[in-house]
C-alpha cells in the first residue's frame, strides 16, 4: 500500500469518527460569572499535550487571564509584566473530593517567564505572595473536552465522541459538581452549583 | 484577685486596649491601587522594603506608577500644557478618589502596683483604679501624590479617649520629591518639605507598631533650679511634631538617606501663642526667632549574597519576594535653644534665658528574613540658666541638665499575621535623679522610673485589624507604707488594644 491511499484512508475515517462526534451543552446556574465545565477521565484513554504553552500573565496586580483552563500535561508559562516583584504559588490542587499538594514557582524579574507543567487534573487557585489579593484560576481537564461558559452561563462543549461520560462544572469558590451525561449526537447537562 | 489573674484574665479573653502613639496605615492607598495593605506593611503600620520604596517615591509606585492604579488620577491641567509654561499652569493631578482614611483604637489596660500601695488611699489622696477600659483615638489621615513628584500628608485626630477631646494636627505637610533632577543631581538626592511633621527620626513614634511609645522619644529635660528659678525646664521631646522645613535625599530601603531641617523652636509643650499682628492674627508657635536644627544620616547595607539584587527594592527569595537581609547605621543630631523668662522680685525687667540644648546619638536596625532587631541610643544635654542669688537681677550660668538611654527591639514575624515582640528601653536623667524615688515618682499610676522590658504579641485578625498585647515589666522599687513598713514592688502594666483602619 503506498503512502497515498494511506493518506486518503485515513482521511475516510478521520470523517468517519467526525461524524459521530457530538457535543455536550447546558447551563451552569447558581452563581454568576464565568465556569469551566470539562469531560472528566475517560477510562483507557490518553491525550497527548499540546505544544503550544499558554500564558499567564502578572500585570497590574492582576491575573491575565483571570481563569485558564488547559489540558492535562499542558506546559504553562508564567509571566512577570509589573515593574514590581511578584510570585506564584498554589496551596493545592482541587481533584474531586481530593486535595493534591500545591506548589511554589518561587520569584523572577520583570519580563521574564517561569515555566511549568501541569500533570495532575484539578482546579488550583494561583495566588501572589506579595500581594495578597492577587488571584487567578487554573483548570486542568483531563480530557481536550472543555469550555467556559458565558455571562448567562451557557456553554457548548463541541466533538465529544458518542459515549457515557462524567461532566463536571467548576465555578470559582463555588463547590465543583459532576454530572453522567450519555452523549448520542447531542447530551445535555445542566448545573445549579452552590458556594 | 491578685493581678497575676487579672492578667491572665484578660490575656485569655483578648479583648482589649491601651494608650500609646499608635499606628497610622493608609487604606486609601489600598483603595487607589486595589492592592492589600500587606503590600506595603509587616504587621500594619511597619513597612516592608516596598512600603519604604512607595514612601520614597511620594506615595508612588516606584516604576509605571499609572499602570497600578485601579482608579485614575483627575488631570488638572493636559500634559501638553507643559509646554506652555510659562503661560499655563503647570499641569498636575488629583487623585480620582479622596485620599481618606480612617482608623480607630480602643484599649484596656491593668496596672499591677500604683501609689495605691505606697501610700493608702485617703484625704487627698484618693484611690486609683488599677484597671480601665479606654476608647483611643479617632482619626483622619489623607496622603498621596499631585503629580510631578508632589506628595502630600494630612493627619488630625478627631477624638482622643472618646470624650471629644482635640487630638489636634499630625501631620501636615507638602513634599517635593527628587527635585534635584532642577539643578542635575542625582535621582532621588534631593526632596523637599514643608509643613508640620515628625522629624525625620531612625524608627518613628507615630508610626509605631508598638502600643506603648518609646520612652527615649517622650524624654523632656527639667534640671534643678536654685529656687529662683528658671534652670532646665526644656518641655521639647522627639515625639513632638515640628514646623518648619526639610531638605532630604536617598532611600530608606537601601544605600544612604539623609535629612537636614529648620524647625520651629518650642520648648514650652507646644503651647501657641495668641495672634498680635495685624488682621489676619495667627497664633505663633515659636518661642524665639531662633529656629531649631536637625540633622540625620543613615546607611542601610543591604546584604544578599546575590550581589545583583541588593539593589532592587526586595530580595528574591526561593518562595516568593522579601524583605533584605541589611544592616542599617545611622547617627542624628539636634540643636536647639530653651527659652525661659522670668521677671526678677526687685525689677520690672524681663530677663530671658537662652539655654542652648541637643539631642544627639546613634541607631541600628538588623534584619534578617522575618527577624528584625534594632535599636537606639540618645543623649540630650540642656545649659542652665539660674537667677544670681546675689542681688537677683542676672542669670548665671548652673549646673547642666542632662539624660541618655534609649531602646532594644527584637520583632518576629512568626506568621504572616503574627508578630513577636520584645523590647528594653531605658532613660537616665537629671530629673529622675533629683526626683530619686520619693513620693513623687508614685504620683502618676505609672511610676516615674523609666526602664522597663516590654514583651508583646501582635495578631492581624484582617490586614486591617490588629489585636495587641503588652506587658510591662519595670524595676522593683522599694519604698515604705503609711505605717513606716518597709515595701518593694513593681508598678508592671498589662495593655491590650485593638485597631482597625477603613
Amino acid at each position: 500500500m503506498n503512502r497515498s491511499i494511506l493518506s486518503v484512508l485515513m482521511a475516510v475515517m478521520a470523517t468517519a469518527v467526525a461524524a459521530h462526534a457530538g457535543s455536550i451543552s447546558g447551563k451552569v446556574s447558581g452563581v454568576a460569572g464565568e465556569s469551566v465545565v470539562y469531560v472528566d477521565t475517560i477510562a483507557g484513554k490518553t491525550f497527548p499535550a499540546p505544544a503550544e504553552h499558554p500564558v499567564i500573565d502578572q500585570k497590574g496586580l492582576l491575573f491575565q487571564p483571570h481563569i485558564t483552563v488547559v489540558l492535562r500535561g499542558t506546559t504553562v508559562e508564567f509571566r512577570n509584566s509589573d515593574n514590581v516583584a511578584h510570585n506564584v504559588f498554589w496551596p493545592s490542587i482541587q481533584q474531586g473530593a481530593k486535595k493534591l499538594p500545591g506548589k511554589n514557582l518561587g520569584t523572577w524579574p520583570q519580563g521574564e517567564k517561569r515555566p511549568f507543567k501541569f500533570d495532575q487534573a484539578g482546579a488550583a487557585a494561583l495566588l501572589c505572595n506579595v500581594h495578597p489579593e492577587m488571584a487567578g484560576y487554573i483548570v486542568v481537564s483531563p480530557t481536550p473536552y472543555y469550555a467556559t461558559t458565558d455571562n448567562s452561563g451557557n456553554y457548548k462543549i463541541d466533538g465529544v465522541p458518542d459515549g457515557q461520560y462524567n461532566v463536571v462544572a467548576w465555578h470559582e469558590g463555588a463547590k465543583t459538581q459532576s454530572k453522567a451525561v450519555a452523549v448520542a449526537g447531542d447530551g445535555k447537562a445542566d448545573f445549579t452549583l452552590t458556594k | 484577685m491578685r493581678f497575676t489573674h487579672w492578667a491572665l484574665g484578660f490575656c485569655l479573653v483578648g479583648v482589649v486596649l491601651a494608650a500609646g502613639p499608635y499606628s497610622q496605615a493608609i487604606p486609601a492607598f489600598s483603595r487607589q491601587y486595589g492592592t492589600s495593605c500587606s503590600t506595603c506593611h509587616v504587621d500594619f503600620p511597619k513597612l516592608n522594603d516596598f512600603g519604604k520604596a512607595f514612601k520614597d517615591a511620594g506615595f508612588k509606585f516606584p516604576k509605571d506608577d499609572e499602570t497600578f492604579m485601579k482608579i485614575p488620577p483627575v488631570l488638572l491641567g493636559a500634559p501638553a500644557q507643559k509646554e506652555m509654561w510659562p503661560h499655563s499652569i503647570w499641569p498636575g493631578t488629583l487623585p480620582g478618589l479622596p485620599m481618606i482614611g480612617l482608623r480607630f483604637n480602643t484599649f484596656f489596660q491593668v496596672y499591677g502596683k500604683n501609689r495605691n500601695n505606697f501610700a493608702p488611699p485617703g484625704p487627698g489622696a484618693p484611690g486609683i483604679p488599677r484597671t480601665d477600659f479606654q476608647p483611643g483615638l479617632f482619626s483622619i489621615f489623607t496622603a498621596g501624590n499631585f503629580g510631578s513628584g508632589i506628595a502630600f500628608w494630612v493627619d488630625d485626630d478627631f477624638s482622643v479617649g472618646g470624650a471629644n477631646s482635640n487630638g489636634g494636627l499630625g501631620d501636615g505637610y507638602l513634599k517635593f520629591h527628587n527635585i534635584g533632577r532642577l539643578f542635575k543631581l542625582p535621582n532621588d538626592s534631593l526632596n523637599l518639605r514643608v509643613g508640620q511633621f515628625e522629624i525625620d527620626l531612625p524608627f518613628s513614634p507615630a508610626r509605631s507598631w508598638n502600643l506603648s511609645g518609646w520612652d527615649i522619644y517622650d524624654e523632656a529635660n527639667f534640671g534643678a533650679a536654685n529656687g529662683l528659678g528658671p534652670g532646665v525646664n526644656n518641655s521639647f521631646a522627639f515625639s513632638s511634631p515640628g514646623q518648619g522645613v526639610e531638605i532630604s535625599g536617598g532611600h530608606m530601603y537601601k544605600g544612604y538617606h539623609y535629612s537636614l531641617a529648620v524647625l520651629n523652636q518650642n520648648t514650652n509643650s507646644g503651647a501657641v501663642a495668641a495672634g498680635a499682628n495685624v488682621s489676619p492674627e495667627v497664633g505663633i508657635f515659636s518661642d524665639s526667632n531662633f529656629k531649631d536644627l536637625y540633622g540625620r544620616f543613615q546607611y542601610r547595607f543591604n546584604l544578599e549574597k546575590d550581589v545583583a539584587s541588593r539593589n532592587d527594592i526586595q530580595a528574591a527569595g526561593p518562595s516568593g519576594p522579601r524583605d533584605h537581609t541589611y544592616l542599617q547605621l545611622g547617627t542624628f543630631y539636634f540643636y536647639g535653644r530653651s527659652v525661659q523668662r522670668i521677671t526678677p522680685p526687685d525689677t520690672t525687667t524681663v530677663l530671658t534665658a537662652r539655654e542652648p540644648f541637643y539631642r544627639t546619638g546613634g541607631d541600628f536596625s538588623f534584619n534578617y528574613r522575618t527577624f528584625n532587631l534594632f535599636g537606639l541610643y540618645m543623649y540630650g544635654h540642656d545649659r542652665s540658666q539660674v537667677l544670681d542669688p546675689v542681688g537677683q537681677t542676672n542669670l548665671i550660668a548652673a549646673p547642666s541638665a542632662h539624660f541618655s538611654g534609649g531602646f532594644l527591639e527584637a520583632d518576629y514575624l512568626a506568621l504572616p499575621w503574627l508578630m513577636t515582640i520584645m523590647r528594653y528601653d531605658r532613660v537616665q536623667s537629671t530629673a529622675d535623679f533629683l526626683n530619686g524615688q520619693g513620693a513623687a515618682n508614685f504620683f502618676a499610676a505609672a511610676s516615674g522610673t523609666r526602664n522597663r522590658v516590654t514583651p508583646g504579641v501582635q495578631f492581624l485578625i484582617h490586614a486591617n485589624i490588629k489585636a495587641s498585647f503588652e506587658y510591662q515589666i519595670r524595676p522593683n522599687q522599694t519604698g515604705t507604707d503609711s505605717k513606716g513598713n518597709p515595701i518593694d514592688f513593681r508598678t508592671n502594666q498589662g495593655v491590650a488594644g485593638l485597631e482597625w483602619v477603613y
